[in-house]
């Protein structure tokens, strides 16, 4: 037998020999595997038969396509593949000729061979082959003196032409270290202890003060809480709150601040309950497989439970491993080596849980005890889970066993069973376990990209939570991998595998990292390189909406440091309590010492969030969020300029002012000092005293009440401006 | 072998996906810089375009369609709690005869929250016919009847809840689940707005309460909070935020802004390049300006005698309605997109929701809205404005053909068949399209979902519910999601 590589090779002997034109020749798997599974397989394939066609085997396809010949009349015609919301999907005509020539030629199909959707990716669909679905390999970097963050990232802007920004100043460095790792303005006093520290390790000692602060876990902790769609109530109806669910936040909080090993952060969440040594705390952060919505009063509680499924399978998918699993749920994934059973698989390890109507939506108290808002199986052994057609409870289809994702063949391996007397089924765990796994390629390669956002307010890979097909694919693979690579095995230091703090100082000690925003050659590098995928320069990014609120608090002096517990509920105008059914309800306003916490204690409650943080792009609480929005529009504003709560602060600033001293220019010093982190100019001076001056002379000029003090007033005005400026807004 | 798909021929846009949608996803929002930023990586724009004068695009930025659509305007009159069928637009004689039976066996239903089931009971007021098209109409809505040639009555609707809650957040979104963009929301996303100084989309809400589930029902969803709808009040300052403390004034406000520009400046002069922080510098100006352009929509003052009379403004019980009613229309005329006017708020008999007595309840939020929503369809008209804005009336569901017991003069919840209308906008009048059973039960004939009724809307106001899409997580999401057909036979 003529093999079609034999053929090949005779066609480019001739090719190099004779040099005349070829007869063209068709190679099976470089051309027709690719083109049917392009262009037919997503509807006949073993699993889905459309018109009882299946074109995955040379049998099935004679017989489903008469030798070819039906195949060949339906493209010619254009109704195969069918046509799309009204628009022909007739194949191009060298498509058409390739297959044509094929059939012709008798359709020669290799012995044995058997298609496969997912088999290569396509310029359709990935396949198994797709990259992040690869085992991670460690690259060497070029420059081994280097920071290896530097020396991948010095390598592509040299491929480009490109060259890094300056080192930013001091300054800049102090401010945007505290924003990033806690989240709020370093002091005055802070300020000055890090510019007057001229050791060489001045840097990674401030970076190893902020890791080590308890406001550490409050800023990141927000990122994870994004992930998990945490809210605090169900939502609907009666958007009952959950109680003890912040918990799971305090949580999040304490694990971020003591490193916990990510490993161990993956395995609580979905399996504390099912851990040998659990404890109390393990429990509480089973609280986030329900922390999402909870209809109470669903139109058909039988098809609700699915619903529910499916809300757990996608946050626990998009959070730890970055794939759309959900679209898995109705038919195999139309973009991604994902099948229908694979959602099954995953949604099965959910299924013995309280899925139902009972208990809002959670175990009886007695399975994890008191005061826990989490999650447990309500048995070891449950019925068997069911495939559904088109995802639809009426059309059952087979019983799916609990299993991993199929495209990961290496951990895809069978569940065990529970050990004897086990009240759980060990699912999750099992789960947990594949997640952690090292050999797993997509989990640490989707939790260092996370932890590269929040430092540099994009990702590596720009779709945070899809690493699938359709997601923006790295301008730098060889850094993801290493970091992904350096994250589980440690080389760069002795620090131990999993932990997030040695990721932030190894990122954060990084020349790159250290870039000013500003670049010499701006104008020239945009023409090159304009959204800054090869991180020329550090970008530039606007506080969101707590970093903003907890900034003024903090500024004013009047932040209150309270770590963990209840939740506290900020002041709502009556006119955004008016969009309630139940108007003020249960709204119980909290003190002002209360409400002068950190935004991530402030309540969310999913019916009502406060606008003042909506307006700045809180997220959308019901499902999870890699990334959230940033955009700039006029409400934002509006805001700033008239909420109550932008005056209180703008007071508070002015009135710690005042305290300080009396003298009006250390008064506007400070005020730049305590929002800037710098002095003012020589012109800002002057044109702070300038308006001052005429905003005094304006209110004494208006007083209606003879208790107010037109000079205070008037500061108070130069602090609102203060807190309204770009400059507060955007951290360099 | 690795592949990335950046080996596809070279698109990250794979399988047509605009790279506007692409851009969305990327979370760009409205930022004006990162959008001009993504684009030109794809070389969307000209590289000198990107480099030195990037362009500010704003996703509010009004927009034609190039498809079909005589709407410019929508007005949604949300019925909230689910206003009876068979006692408002859809006549069911039958019932007369059936009165006091029970409704035949093989009719199946959830009966919502478990309440008594009792007998089939005709309609509660008398229909009679409107217009030359004779279209029937109880006299729940006499004033309404009188433009029974403007109207198109779709009596076939049907809903996926029987719950306010899940049913009202599916009739705004598409889903009954909360969290995903409602219908103003994709409005406004697709065809922006035409006045930069007011929202694009205006959820005005009964003074008794907010609806059901609240926010979510005029949320933006998964798309940026630009895009959601702003609540706005019928007097005074309209939206939250929009004055500070007293004693800071006009004159007091311009000083502030005008160091703010001053401080902005500088700030901006040593960050060349920096679109994000002009962007910014911007917004503030055009708060300024909303300051004094929201309060005016809201002024009445101005309005004629005649005019305020017609809405029956100044008089109960038509003063809010009339004063919304109103309000829509002039905010229509100042180019807002999408507007919201919910009649009914908080729970039970606040709303349409008319367990206790359908006689009681809806007599009193019928002449609550009949002439304020008569006057609205005269208003539009006699300004030409009519053509050009889409009206819409209906609830979340619709109401039982039976009483809630014997003698009981409610009705219970019935997502299995009602009747919404439309009028304007395209819309062809004086008809009626599909039918309920003969007990007013079940939509039977020519039945239209929820995503029908939005695929519809969404039509007229020229946008192809298929093609408008927004791309989240992997996915391209429309109103209607795989459903939804546009009911051809309404649309002129």
């Amino acid at each position: 037998m003529i093999t079609s590589r034999k053929l090949l090779l005779i066609f480019i002997i001739q090719l190099a020999v004779v040099n005349a034109t070829p007869e063209p020749t068709i190679d099976f798997n470089r051309d027709i595997a690719q083109l049917i599974s392009k262009r037919c397989l997503e509807c006949h394939n073993q699993r889905d038969v459309k018109g009882n066609v299946n074109l995955t085997a040379a049998k099935e396809f004679r017989i489903g396509t008469e030798n070819g010949k039906l195949a060949l009349k339906l493209i010619n015609e254009g109704k195969m593949p069918p046509e799309s919301k009204g628009v022909s999907s007739k194949l191009p005509d060298e498509e058409i000729k390739l297959f044509t020539d094929w059939v012709l030629d008798g359709s020669p199909w290799p012995k044995g061979r058997v298609l496969d959707l997912y088999e290569t990716t396509t310029d359709v669909r990935a396949g198994r082959d797709w990259w992040s679905l690869q085992p991670i390999k460690r690259p060497d970097p070029t420059n081994p003196r280097m920071n290896p963050i530097d020396s991948f990232i010095r390598q592509k802007l040299k491929d480009k032409s490109l060259t890094p920004a300056p080192q930013a100043n001091r300054r800049t460095l102090v401010r945007r270290a505290y924003f990033d790792l806690i989240g709020l303005p370093p002091s005055p006093q802070e300020t000055e202890q890090f510019l007057s520290d001229q050791s060489p390790n001045a840097w990674p000692k401030l970076i190893n003060k902020l890791l080590a602060s308890p406001r550490h876990g409050e800023r990141w902790a927000r990122y994870w809480l994004d992930l998990v769609r945490f809210a605090e109530t169900d939502g609907y109806e009666r958007d009952k709150i959950k109680k003890n669910i912040w918990r799971y936040r305090d949580w999040v909080i304490e694990a971020l601040n003591n490193d916990m090993p990510y490993t161990q952060f993956v395995t609580e969440q979905l399996a504390g309950d099912e851990l040998k040594d659990r404890t109390e705390l393990s429990m509480v952060a089973t609280g986030m497989i329900r922390a999402g919505t909870w209809n109470d009063e669903p139109n058909d509680p039988a098809d609700y439970i699915y619903t529910r499924l499916e809300d757990m399978v996608h946050t626990t998918t998009s959070a730890f491993i970055g794939l759309t699993v959900k679209c898995a749920r109705c038919h195999d994934h139309k973009f991604d080596p994902i099948l229908q059973s694979d959602y099954y698989r995953i949604a099965s390890f959910f299924w013995a849980g309280p899925i139902g109507q009972s208990n809002q939506g959670g175990p009886p108290t007695e399975l994890l005890g008191p005061n826990i808002y989490g999650w447990t199986d309500l048995n070891a052994k449950p019925t068997p889970i069911r495939l559904l057609h088109q995802g639809e409870r009426d059309k059952p289809g087979p019983e799916i066993k609990p299993g991993f994702l199929s495209s990961i063949p290496s951990l895809n391996k069978p569940l065990i069973a529970p050990p004897s007397g086990s009240k759980t089924t060990h699912r999750r765990l099992q789960f947990a376990r594949w997640i952690t796994h090292t050999d797993n390629p997509l989990t640490a390669r989707v939790l260092v990209n996370r932890i590269w956002q929040h430092h540099f307010g994009e990702g590596l890979i720009r779709t945070p939570n899809n690493l699938g097909f359709k997601s923006d694919p790295p301008n730098n693979p060889k850094l993801l991998n290493w970091l992904a690579a350096e994250f589980m095995h440690p080389t760069f230091d002795n620090g131990p595998a999993w932990t997030i703090k040695r990721l932030h100082k190894l990122i954060m000690t990084s020349e790159t990292y250290k870039q000013d925003s500003i670049h010499p050659n701006e104008k020239e590098f945009n023409l090159i390189d304009y959204p800054n995928r090869n991180w020329w320069k550090f970008p530039r990014r606007r506080l969101d909406s707590e970093a903003l609120r907890d900034a003024m608090l903090s500024v004013s002096g009047k932040l209150n440091l309270k770590a963990g517990g209840p939740s506290f509920y900020p002041e709502m105008s009556n006119e955004a309590l008016e969009g309630l059914s139940r108007k003020s309800g249960d709204w119980q306003t909290s003190t002002d010492y209360e409400r002068s916490r950190r935004s991530i204690y402030m309540m969310t409650k999913r019916s009502r969030l406060l606008p003042l943080m909506t307006t700045f792009d809180f997220r959308d609480t019901t499902v999870s969020c890699g990334k959230r929005n940033v955009t700039t529009v006029a409400p934002q504003a509006l805001a700033l300029l008239n909420n109550h709560f932008v005056h209180t602060q703008s007071q508070a600033f002015a009135n710690r002012l005042i305290k300080l001293t009396n003298n009006t220019i250390e008064q506007i010093q400070t005020a730049w000092d305590l929002a800037y982190s710098r002095k003012p100019s020589t012109e800002e001076l002057s044109q702070a005293l300038n308006h001052l001056r005429k905003q005094q002379a304006h209110f004494k000029q208006n007083q209606t009440n003879a208790n107010s003090n037109p000079r205070q007033l008037a500061l108070v005005s130069l602090c609102h401006v203060l807190l309204n400026a770009n400059e507060f807004a955007y951290i360099d | 072998m690795e592949k990335n798909s950046q080996n596809k021929s070279g698109n990250i846009f794979p399988c047509g996906n605009t790279r506007r949608e692409f851009v969305w996803e990327m979370g760009a929002g409205f930022s004006g810089l990162a959008l001009t930023s993504l684009l030109s990586a794809d070389g969307f724009f000209s590289k000198h375009i990107a480099a030195s004068e990037p362009t500010l695009k704003n996703p509010l930025h009004p927009r034609n369609s190039n498809y079909f659509g005589k709407a410019k305007h929508c007005i949604f009159l949300m019925m909230n709690g689910g206003p009876s069928q068979v006692d408002t637009f859809d006549f069911k004689p039958e019932l007369k005869k059936y009165a006091n039976k029970t409704l035949p066996k093989n009719k199946k239903y959830i009966n919502s929250g478990g309440r008594r089931v009792g007998y089939l009971t005709p309609n509660w007021r008398p229909f009679k016919p409107g217009g030359q098209s004779g279209l029937l109409i109880s006299d729940y809505f006499p004033n309404v009847r009188n433009h029974a040639d403007k109207i198109a009555v779709i009596k076939s609707c049907h809903a996926d809840s029987h719950a306010h809650g899940s049913a009202l957040v599916a009739m705004n979104t598409g889903s009954t689940f909360i969290g995903r963009p409602s219908l103003g929301s994709w409005s406004v996303y697709g065809l922006g707005t035409e006045n930069q100084s007011l929202p694009g989309y205006v959820v005005m809400l009964d003074k008794r309460g907010g609806p059901i589930s609240g926010q979510p029902n005029w949320s933006s969803g998964f798309m940026p909070s630009t895009f959601q709808g702003t609540l706005f009040r019928p007097s005074g300052n309209p939206i939250l935020d929009l004055k500070g403390p007293t004693y800071i004034d006009s004159t007091a406000q311009r000083e502030q802004l005008d160091l703010l520009a001053k401080l902005n400046q500088k700030h901006l002069n040593e960050r060349p390049g920096g679109q994000e922080l002009a962007a910014r510098i911007n917004s503030y100006e055009l708060a300024y300006r909303m300051q004094s352009k929201t309060p005016e929509a809201v002024d009445l003052t101005k309005e004629t005698k005649q005019t305020l009379e017609m809405y029956g403004v100044g008089r109960e019980p038509t003063n809010e309605y009339g004063r919304n009613c109103l309000i829509a229309r002039r905010l229509v005329e100042r180019g807002v997109r999408f507007i919201q006017l919910y009649s009914g708020g908080g729970h039970l008999e606040d709303t349409w929701d008319g367990h206790e007595s359908i006689e009681k309840n809806h007599g009193l939020h019928g002449s609550e809205v009949d002439q304020p929503i008569a006057a609205l369809l005269t208003d539009l008209e006699q300004r030409g404005m009519l053509e050009s804005t889409l009206v819409v009336w209906g609830g979340e569901f619709g109401r039982m053909p039976f009483s809630e017991g014997k003698n009981a003069p409610g009705r219970n919840h019935n997502p299995y068949g009602f009747c919404m209308w439309m009028a304007g906008g395209g819309v062809n009048g004086g008809m009626s399209y599909g039918e309920t059973d003969e007990f007013g039960f079940e939509a039977v004939v020519n039945k239209a979902h929820v995503h029908d009724i939005h695929a519809t809307i969404l039509h007229l106001m020229g946008i192809n519910h298929e093609s408008l899409s927004y791309f989240h997580q992997g996915r391209k999401e429309t109103l209607t999601d795989v459903h939804g057909r546009v009911i051809k036979d309404i649309c002129s």
